[in-house]
C-alpha cells in the first residue's frame, strides 16, 4: 500500500525501494507464507461445511429436543461457523462506510437478530433433506466455494447450495451462501439499498426494526 | 413471419442500448409501473393462484410428479432448439435423448426414465439464448400474471411460446389452456415454501424479487456455474478486513 502512494512522488532510490519491499513481506501474515497452499486448499473447508452439516442435521433430527433448545443449537453453529458482523457489513455495502459508530453498531446488532428471526421462522420447515458435498472450488488466496446439494425426501431434483467459506486468522468462516445461484449477500445488500437509498440508513434502520417486532 | 425477428431485433437492440453501465444497478426505470403490477400479481396470488396451488400441493406427491414430467417434456423441443442455437450440442443430444426416452418408454412423458439412464433434465430458452449471444438483460418488468422479467426475457419468451414451441398452434385451444394452468399450479406450487419466505422474512420483498430474478437468470445462462469469479460479485468481497477501506464505487 505505502509503495503504491510513493510511486506518484519522486521515484525511491532502488535500496529504498528493496527496503520497502522487505517491509512488505515481512508484514504479510506469516501463515501466508510458511502455509501458501494453506487457504487455497478446498479439503479443509470441505470438511468444515460437512462437518457442521452433520450438526446441523444431527439438531434437527434429534426428536427429544425442545424447540427453544433446538434453536439455542443451532445459534450456537451460526455463530460458531459465520462471520455474520462482516456478511452484515458486506450487506450494508457503501452505507457502512458513511454510518457513524452507534449505527454501525445498531445495525450490527439488528441484523444479527433478523437472521436469527429468519431461521426460528425456517425451522418450521424442515422436512426430512439431507445433503451431499460435491466439491471445494479455491476463489483467492483466502475464500474457498463448497458446492452441495440439498435433496428433499421423495423429490428427484436436488437445490444447489454454494457456500463461501472465508480463512481469517486460522478459523474458517462462512461469508455467503449462493441457492441456485441467487447469493444471499447479493439479494440482501440489493434491498438494503433499495430502502436506504429511498429512506436514507435510519430508514433502513427503522424499517428492521419494525420487522423485529412484527410476529407474524 | 419475416417482420416478428426485425421487430424483436429493434427492441433489443434499444434494450442493449439501455443496458446498465454498473452491473449493480438496479436497472429499474419502470420501477413505479413494476411496483403497481407486482402489488397487482400478488393480489392475484393471494387471492387465487396461492390457494389453488396449495390444493394442488395436496394431492399426492407421485401424482404432482407425473404431472411435471409431462410439462417437462412438453418443453423439451424449446429447450432443444434453444440448445442448438447456442451451439451446445451435447446438451441438445441430451435433450434430443430424453424426449425420445420419456415419450416412448416413459409413457408421453409421465415418467421421467432418462435422468435415471444418464440424461439429467436442464432446460434453455430464447431469452438465454439472446445472452449467450451477447444481448444484455435490459430494463426490469414485471408482466402481468407471469411476474418478474426483464425486456430481453419478455421478448424471448414471446420467442418461444410464438415461433420455436411446436404445440404453439394448440396455445388458444383447451388442451393449450390446460398445459398453462398446470404450468402455472405447479409452478406456483414448487415455489411456494420461496414465496412464503420471501413475504415472511424480505424487507422489501420487491427489491428481493428484482435481484434473485436477476441472480437466477444469470446463472441459468451460465449453466448453473455459481456467481464466484464473475467481477460484479467478486469485487463485493474484495474489501479488507478493518471494515473502512472498501474500495470505492
Amino acid at each position: 500500500m505505502a509503495t503504491a502512494r510513493r510511486a506518484t512522488d519522486a521515484p525511491l532510490p532502488l535500496r529504498r525501494r528493496l527496503l520497502a519491499a522487505s517491509i512488505v513481506v515481512l508484514a504479510t501474515p506469516w501463515p501466508g507464507i510458511l502455509r501458501p497452499a494453506q487457504a487455497s486448499e478446498p479439503a479443509q473447508a470441505i470438511q468444515f461445511i460437512d462437518r457442521l452439516g452433520k450438526q446441523v442435521l444431527d439438531v434437527l433430527r434429534d426428536e427429544r429436543l425442545e424447540r427453544s433448545d433446538r434453536l439455542e443449537r443451532l445459534t450456537g453453529l451460526l455463530d460458531q461457523a459465520t462471520d455474520l458482523a462482516l456478511v452484515a457489513r458486506l450487506v450494508l455495502g457503501r452505507y457502512w462506510r458513511d454510518a457513524s459508530e452507534p449505527q454501525r453498531r445498531e445495525y450490527t446488532t439488528l441484523f444479527r437478530s433478523l437472521v436469527l428471526k429468519t431461521m426460528a421462522d425456517r425451522l418450521e420447515s424442515y422436512g426430512g433433506e439431507t445433503y451431499e458435498v460435491l466439491g471445494g472450488q479455491p476463489v483467492d488466496d483466502r475464500d474457498t466455494i463448497v458446492s452441495t446439494r440439498i435433496k428433499r425426501p421423495g423429490d428427484a431434483s436436488a437445490i444447489a447450495v454454494d457456500w463461501r467459506v472465508r480463512e481469517q486468522g486460522g478459523r474458517l468462516l462462512i461469508i455467503d451462501i449462493v441457492a441456485e445461484g441467487v447469493s444471499m449477500v447479493v439479494t440482501q445488500r440489493s434491498e438494503a439499498a433499495e430502502i436506504a437509498g429511498r429512506a436514507g440508513l435510519d430508514g433502513l434502520l427503522d424499517e428492521m426494526r419494525r420487522r423485529l417486532s412484527r410476529t407474524a | 413471419m419475416k417482420r416478428r425477428p426485425e421487430l424483436c431485433g429493434l427492441l433489443l437492440a434499444a434494450a442493449v442500448a439501455a443496458a446498465p453501465a454498473r452491473a449493480e444497478d438496479a436497472n429499474d426505470p419502470l420501477e413505479p409501473v413494476n411496483r403497481v403490477v407486482y402489488g397487482l400479481n400478488e393480489l392475484a396470488d393471494v387471492m387465487l393462484l396461492g390457494p389453488v396451488a396449495q390444493a394442488y400441493g395436496e394431492l399426492p406427491s407421485p401424482l404432482r410428479t407425473g404431472v411435471r414430467n409431462v410439462l417437462d417434456n412438453l418443453r423439451t423441443p424449446v429447450t432443444f432448439v434453444n440448445d442448438l442455437l447456442q451451439g451446445e450440442t451435447e446438451r441438445a443430444g441430451t435433450t434430443l435423448a430424453r424426449f425420445m426416452i420419456n415419450s416412448s418408454i416413459g409413457l408421453f412423458g409421465l415418467f421421467d426414465l432418462a435422468t435415471g439412464l444418464g440424461h439429467p433434465q436442464h432446460t434453455e430458452d430464447f431469452g438465454q439464448t439472446l445472452a449467450v449471444w451477447g444481448v444484455g438483460e435490459g430494463p426490469f418488468l414485471v408482466l402481468p400474471l407471469l411476474g418478474p422479467s426483464n425486456l430481453r426475457d419478455a421478448g424471448g419468451l414471446a420467442v418461444d411460446r410464438l415461433a420455436l414451441d411446436p404445440w404453439s398452434e394448440l396455445a388458444s385451444s383447451e388442451v393449450g389452456l390446460a398445459r398453462n394452468g398446470a404450468e402455472a399450479i405447479d409452478t406456483r406450487q414448487r415455489l411456494d415454501p420461496v414465496i412464503q419466505d420471501v413475504r415472511r422474512n424480505s424487507l422489501d420483498p420487491y427489491a428481493t424479487v428484482r435481484s434473485a430474478y436477476r441472480q437466477r437468470r444469470a446463472a441459468e445462462i451460465r449453466n448453473g456455474r455459481p456467481p464466484a469469479g464473475e467481477s460484479s460479485y467478486e469485487k463485493i468481497f474484495e474489501e479488507s478486513d478493518d471494515g473502512d477501506s472498501e474500495t470505492g464505487d
